[in-house]
């Protein structure tokens, strides 16, 4: 099932959250959505599961706006800010849904068992910890084994296994068995191994949509890379020889675009230069996915000693 | 829309609030139902403050108390409806049933039906609490003709409070603010409008008008008739909760 979304806009007061916003995301693939805090990711989400109103715009599923989905829970599943009665038990918050679903009850054991929660369904979801709470949020989403997910930022407060266990349930969603995954991070290396498509959001408009094959092929030559060297300048004077972009601080560092360390380590060699220290500062995708929402976060911090700086 | 009430239900019961509520309830009502039993026929400067025992007066005040429970019934539905936006169950609550005013059709259904074991639990304490009291001093009311009527009529009032406290939730969403507003309403606005004699005229509109109405108490002014006190209790909770459907629960949730 795809989902289309298209010139999506959204304000809040005088503050415009999502702007003319259109992508699509298609079934049997993982599609990472992906911003800095305050891009509009969450709101896009919630207006498209007809939780929020759009002002302008259509989200549609396979053609079908959420709110006229005949059976929304067999068809979209989704994991946004953990909700439940802190008093109720995990097992009874799916009841209630399987319930209002018109779903057999057993199928509440059958998701906490997907996700890990069998043992913990018959406890408060109150003492749940951040990870058991996201858990329970998928569980709910699994509950109609729907052809779509949508999951907001859904590794917050997993721990390292459990964000290890979400990536390959998310590829199995998508890749096994085609159902279509929609997935959003504001951090790139979160979802870098797990996403086939990306589409980038900053400032609540579309930045860049593609695969990120598309991503990678701009990326080879946009990383970074550290070195140091006791020959800091005859290093970059080779460097900028060939057309590299290197700066040069004053404590013998020096900075290198676009070349690789093998390929900086094999021109030093070569040219009889010793290197203390050598190492990647930034891959190219996070480089490129930094450059393309740069300054558009919403609430940015300056850098500490730059902004005291400008004022002097 | 069965599929609906019933998942009204689950909610409320795999909850712990309703318990309180109902612990409440009867408590107040005992407590009245002994309070009036005791103060029945007692002169206070050479004038009865309630009716003598044995009076159909007595025995109507006594076997309506239950009424003074309504404030519970009335808490259980904003609660009822306002828990979705304090615990932001609203969220899968709406993803799984986009349509908004059919999620606030089932909780009135769901309370409705909820709040009738309710009261007949309160009108049980009532008229048990009263026949023993009434008995000890000799003379219990008998349960029949007025008395029983009253006794229904009473118990009708409470499941309509239920009613009024999912539409007040529809329309205000924040649970301390209506339940603060509700009981202002209740404690404070609605007596003062009670007593003064001007607006007398619009006072058996309101709902504490509405409620002499139906239980016909007899230091009543100038009420409706009953069967009109119930649709006029009935309206105030399907207007309310119209509108909250039309003005706050259709909002943005999030």
């Amino acid at each position: 099932m795809r989902v289309e979304v298209s010139g999506l806009t959204k304000n809040f007061g005088a503050v415009r959250a999502v702007s003319d916003l259109g992508f699509t995301v298609e079934p049997g693939s993982v599609t990472g959505f992906l911003g800095p805090n305050g891009a509009g990711k969450t709101t896009t989400l919630r207006m498209v599961l007809g939780l929020v109103r759009p002002d302008a715009g259509t989200a549609t599923f396979d053609g079908v706006p959420y709110a006229d989905l005949p059976d929304p829970v067999r068809v979209v599943g989704a994991v946004l800010e953990t909700a439940f009665h802190p008093a109720r038990s995990g097992r009874n918050h799916l009841r209630v849904y399987c319930q209002a679903a018109g779903l057999p009850e057993q199928r509440a054991d059958e998701v906490l068992a997907q996700v890990g929660l069998a043992d913990a369904g018959g406890r408060r979801a109150g003492g749940y910890s951040l990870g058991m709470r996201q858990r329970l949020a998928l569980a709910t989403a699994l509950l109609g084994d729907p052809a779509v997910l949508v999951l907001d930022e859904p590794a917050n407060g997993l721990d390292p296994e459990g964000i290890q266990w979400l990536r390959g349930f998310l590829r199995y969603m998508a890749h096994e068995e085609g159902r279509t995954v929609l997935v959003s991070s504001h951090l790139l290396s979160e979802v870098e191994q797990t996403v086939d498509r990306v589409v980038i959001v900053g400032a609540g408009r579309l930045v860049r949509e593609g695969s990120m094959e598309q991503l990678r092929s701009g990326a080879d030559d946009a990383g970074t890379v550290l070195v140091r060297s006791p020959q800091a300048a005859r290093l970059a004077e080779l460097l900028r020889e060939e057309g590299v972009a290197v700066t040069v601080d004053e404590d013998g560092g020096v900075t290198v675009h676009g070349r690789s360390s093998a390929e900086i380590g094999a021109r030093a060699f070569a040219a009889g230069v010793e290197l203390h220290e050598l190492r990647p500062h930034s891959s190219g995708l996070e480089e490129i996915y930094f450059q393309l929402t740069a300054g558009q976060e919403q609430y940015a911090a300056p850098v500490p000693g730059t902004a005291g700086k400008a004022a002097r | 829309m069965t599929a609906l009430v019933r998942a009204e239900w689950t909610k409320l019961f795999t909850t712990r609030f309703w318990i309180g509520l109902l612990i409440g309830g009867a408590l107040m009502t005992a407590g009245f139902s002994v309070l009036f039993t005791v103060l029945a026929g007692v002169e206070e400067e050479g004038q009865q403050a309630l009716p003598e025992i044995g009076t159909p007066a007595y025995e109507e005040l006594a076997l309506s108390v239950a009424v003074q429970a309504n404030v519970f019934l009335l808490i259980l539905g904003i609660i009822g409806m306002t828990q979705e936006f304090r615990h932001k169950t609203a969220v899968p609550t709406f993803l799984t049933t986009p349509s908004r005013g059919r999620v606030v059709g089932a909780k009135l259904l769901a309370y409705a039906a909820v709040a009738v074991p309710f009261a007949l639990l309160l009108l049980a304490v009532n008229v048990g609490v009263v026949l023993v009291a009434a008995g000890a001093r000799g003379n219990a009311p008998s349960l029949t003709g007025d008395n029983l009527q009253t006794v229904i009529s009473s118990g009708l009032v409470l499941v309509l409070f239920a009613v009024i406290g999912v539409g007040v939730g529809a329309l205000v969403r924040n649970q301390v603010g209506a339940i603060v507003g509700a009981l202002v309403y209740l404690f404070v606005i609605e007596p003062i409008a009670a007593l003064v004699g001007a607006i007398q005229v619009v006072y058996k509109w309101l709902p504490g008008g509405a409620i002499q109405a139906v239980t016909s108490d007899f230091q009543a002014p100038d009420v409706l008739e009953p069967w009109q006190g119930a649709v006029v209790l009935l309206g105030y909770g399907l207007l309310a909760a119209l509108l909250g459907t039309l003005l706050a629960v259709r909002r943005d949730v999030g």
